[in-house]
């Protein structure tokens, strides 16, 4: 019983992770029916960037070897400002990766590879600058929070609970936004029917732009809070993240809020039921589940189906 | 005893296609008998592409049957009709861009040069004989749609009113014994029209062919159809020789927008 | 590398990509050709280093057994690509690329825990047909040489023509007759067997063989061949992998910075050349300009 508990605990907040993860990814998909690739680079450099922010030093291989900024800000802070760093780089993306291709009206398939070839850039620029290295954001870092609690026999890191508080806190305020607000009912229309959202008066381009940086500052926060969860391994760690990403998209439905989260959520708790002989197999369930998804229902838990016309 | 007439060429019984809460076709009936060229009228909207999308098995109907030379040819995916020898083109056009009017033909010739592999990629004598065939046959389909000259043209590049007959070239290619001109005569000046009008008659003489077309040029279709079926908000209202079409009360007040 | 090393590599990636090409022509984006790639290098794997009959203990490995080696695994992949084929040929766009990219990592994760795949160490000391490089190359050339000249005739037959019109419109390449699942079909299994072979001829040149062959990175890597190199013709996507597989050993120069140059091609590449490198029209053109010259 306790030992279902712990893997629900561990399942849920590695699904919270993905959550968030593919909440940008989705949000990106919904408004331009691409998938952007740079996606998890972005999610990479939101890790580096807190870690970086919090005043750890860079290692010995990269060229910025020994360098650490003259101030080290709190986690929250460091955590925030990273999420506007990984905005920052996701616009940077949408400028050089989707904006000229969008331009030209090409094919999607193009921005997939021009998407790719912006991961590429970014994921190299940090090799080049911190090295290949992990970097570990240290656990005392939550200051004045304990590590864990126990919750009826599963232990759970104060970590684990922050992610699945702040997946869920995304969740509601992105639906929220997306229903309510102005600019959010915008964003919807874009991603429904782009030429009537123009003949609105709604300026499509800046509405992908927002969508881009929303979606990078996702990617930038999911990024820091799994280099404290876990650790940053390497600059290549944002890739598979990227990939299984992928599964929790079609798996929820591609371009559906909820079903990113529901998709995440599926994705971590089948992973967590893994037993442990099998560990090695873990990795596998995600492309299991999405392949499975893709053969009998196409359009994820919660997608639409898609509709052609004669 | 004599024996029981042959049945129509092509028979839709009670078809029903409904989309969601949207009744786009309600129970029409319509039989196409053999040579005869028959006209598909009505407002727009009244599910005339989707009884053509029906027929060539785009859309599966919700209900009814659709009967081929009297065996039922419901449910079977679009090239398997294409094969029993039904044949459509596109109101909105979709011929193959980028390729020359040539291949847009070939493409339609698929099934009649059929060839090894090896000699194919070894380009035999016997392959290369039957693919200057195939050219000659699809540059003759090209000349009798008077598109011999734009041969090595891009079918995109076409203007509009070339493009519809470059849609009926590749339909003819394919061998039909059924045609399903959906708009043929969209976008052409009245001139063109009468020489569309004049063609069809025409195709229909030399390759024995018989046709079912939507047009909403009425006087157009009245000369140039043998019989008509008037389609209202998925109904059949009508259907006959254009004569009594053309004085039916119910078409008249489906057209003029009168009740009753 | 020494520069005949890097060579065969090219004529490898070559291959790699004619292999996502095909599946392109009649516009299905699939990446499985990593997976096929994948599956090619493992049978060379396991035969050669398995049975002694083959030749696996000679001094070298005897041509005939490498030959038997490309059947096996041509049968291998072109029967798995058949059985997956169908389902995962009814999925379009951005929904048939993901699929693939399942089954790649899902291959990869099984060839990672599986016993007689090697685990995640793989396969070593796998026998050596030829000397040195300049017989790999040698065979490389020829292996794709004949490919080339299989895709070449393909613009000229009626399964070349069926494919170009599903790539342009697949709805209407049906209501012309075209049994469009069959024909994409057929471009998949020759997809897979291009792959499998390019793995075979992979697995003898490295010496070794691991799940890190053909993962996620090796199908963006020869997508972007075709993409970078045109996918209209045969002739772009062999240039995309000659030229994409030089590039970072040219730019060995600048160092660590040949990877982000490397990115920068792919992600300028496609706003510049939209149609790639190579299209027919620009070979047209180069063709006319070749006959005025000779004149």
């Amino acid at each position: 019983m306790d030992h279902l508990l712990q893997i629900l605990v561990n399942g849920l907040s590695a699904g919270a992770v993905y959550a968030l993860f593919a909440l940008g990814y989705t949000l990106v998909f919904s408004v331009l029916g691409v998938i952007n690739f740079a996606h998890g680079a972005v999610f990479t450099l939101g890790a580096y960037f807190t870690y970086l922010l919090i005043g750890g030093p860079v290692g010995a291989n990269g060229a910025l070897a020994g360098f650490r900024l003259p101030f080290a800000l709190p986690f929250w802070l460091a955590l925030a400002v990273a999420g506007l760093g990984a905005a920052l780089v996701s616009l940077l993306v949408e400028a050089t990766a989707f904006a000229p291709l969008r331009r030209q009206r090409s094919d999607p398939l193009l921005t997939l590879i021009s998407s790719l070839g912006a991961g590429v850039v970014l994921v190299n620029l940090v090799q080049i600058l911190m090295g290949a290295e992990s970097y570990a954001i240290p656990a005392g870092t939550l200051a004045g929070l304990p590590a864990a609690v126990n919750l009826g026999g599963a232990t759970v890191r104060t970590v684990q609970l922050l992610l699945m508080g702040i997946a869920a806190l995304v969740l509601v305020v992105l639906t929220l936004w997306l229903e309510r607000s102005r600019s959010g009912k915008a964003l919807q229309a874009v991603s429904e029917d782009p030429l009537m959202a123009r003949l609105l008066g709604i300026p499509a381009g800046s509405m992908i732009r927002l969508a881009f940086a929303i979606s990078g500052f996702l990617a930038g926060v999911a990024g820091g809070l799994v280099g404290l969860s876990v650790s940053i391994a390497g600059p290549y760690f944002g890739i598979g993240f990227g990939l299984k990403g992928l599964g929790v998209l079609v798996l929820g439905g591609l371009g559906s809020v909820p079903g990113a989260v529901l998709g995440g959520l599926v994705v971590g708790l089948a992973e967590a039921l893994v037993p442990a002989e099998f560990s090695g197999t873990k990795d596998g369930v995600a492309y299991a589940f999405l392949f499975l998804m893709l053969m009998l229902r196409p359009q994820g838990l919660l997608g639409r189906p898609q509709s052609s016309k004669v | 005893m004599t024996p029981p007439p042959p049945p129509p060429l092509l028979e839709l019984e009670d078809i029903s296609r409904r989309f969601g809460g949207l009744l786009a076709l309600n129970r029409v009936s319509v039989r196409v008998e053999e040579g005869e060229i028959l006209g598909l009228i009505g407002p727009n909207g009244a599910g005339k592409t989707t009884l053509f999308n029906l027929i060539s098995g785009v859309t599966p109907p919700s209900a009814g049957r659709i009967l081929w030379r009297g065996e039922p040819i419901r449910g079977l995916s679009e090239d398997r009709v294409n094969r029993l020898g039904i044949a459509r083109t596109f109101q909105n056009l979709r011929l193959f861009g980028p390729l020359s009017c040539l291949e847009n033909v070939l493409v339609g010739l698929h099934h009649r040069g059929r060839s090894s592999l090896v000699g194919a990629l070894l380009a035999r004598p016997g392959f290369r004989l039957q693919q200057a065939k195939l050219r000659l046959q699809a540059l003759e389909l090209l000349e009798l749609l008077d598109l011999a000259e734009q041969f090595h043209q891009p079918a995109a590049s076409l203007p509009y009113g070339l493009q519809r007959r470059l849609e009926i070239a590749r339909a003819l290619a394919t061998a039909p014994r059924l045609l399903l001109l959906d708009e043929p005569a969209a976008g052409m000046n009245p001139g063109e029209k009468e020489e569309l009008c004049g063609l069809i008659q025409r195709l229909r003489q030399q390759f024995a062919l018989t046709v079912l077309v939507i047009e909403h040029h009425v006087p157009l279709m009245m000369r140039l159809c043998d019989r008509i079926a008037v389609l209202n908000f998925g109904e059949r209202i009508a259907e006959g020789p254009p004569e009594a079409v053309r004085r039916d009360p119910a078409v008249i007040a489906a057209y003029l927008g009168v009740d009753g | 590398m020494s520069g005949l090393s890097l060579l065969v590599q090219m004529g490898l990636a070559a291959l790699l990509a004619l292999s996502v090409s095909l599946p392109l022509r009649c516009g299905q984006l699939s990446l499985a050709t990593p997976g096929f790639y994948a599956i090619g290098g493992y049978v060379a794997a396991l035969l050669s280093t398995r049975w002694q009959a083959l030749g696996g203990a000679a001094a070298t490995y005897p041509l005939p057994s490498l030959l038997l080696e490309m059947g096996v695994a041509a049968l291998v992949a072109g029967a798995v690509a058949l059985l997956v084929g169908r389902p995962v040929l009814q999925l379009r766009g951005i929904y048939l690329a993901i699929a693939t990219i399942a089954l790649v990592e899902m291959l990869r994760v099984l060839n990672l825990n599986l016993e007689w795949s090697g685990g995640a160490v793989g396969i070593f000391a796998i026998p050596q047909p030829f000397a040195g490089p300049g017989g790999y190359l040698a065979f490389t050339v020829l292996l794709l040489a004949a490919w080339c000249w299989i895709c070449a005739r393909l613009d000229r037959m009626r399964l070349g023509r069926a494919m170009a019109a599903i790539r342009e419109d697949e709805l209407a390449a049906r209501c012309m007759g075209i049994a469009t699942t069959e024909v994409k079909l057929t471009a998949f299994v020759l997809s897979a067997v291009i792959a499998a072979l390019a793995g075979v001829v992979a697995a003898h040149f490295l010496n070794t063989w691991n799940a890190r062959q053909g993962s996620f990175d090796a199908s963006i890597t020869t997508l972007a061949f075709v993409v970078f190199g045109g996918s209209r013709t045969w002739l772009g996507p062999v240039v995309g992998g000659l030229v994409l597989t030089a590039l970072p050993e040219l730019l060995r120069p600048v160092g660590d910075l040949r990877l982000i140059v490397f990115g920068l091609v792919i992600l300028i590449g496609p706003a510049l050349f939209p149609q790639g490198l190579i299209t027919p029209e620009r070979l047209d053109w180069l063709g006319r300009a070749w006959k005025s010259q000779g004149r």
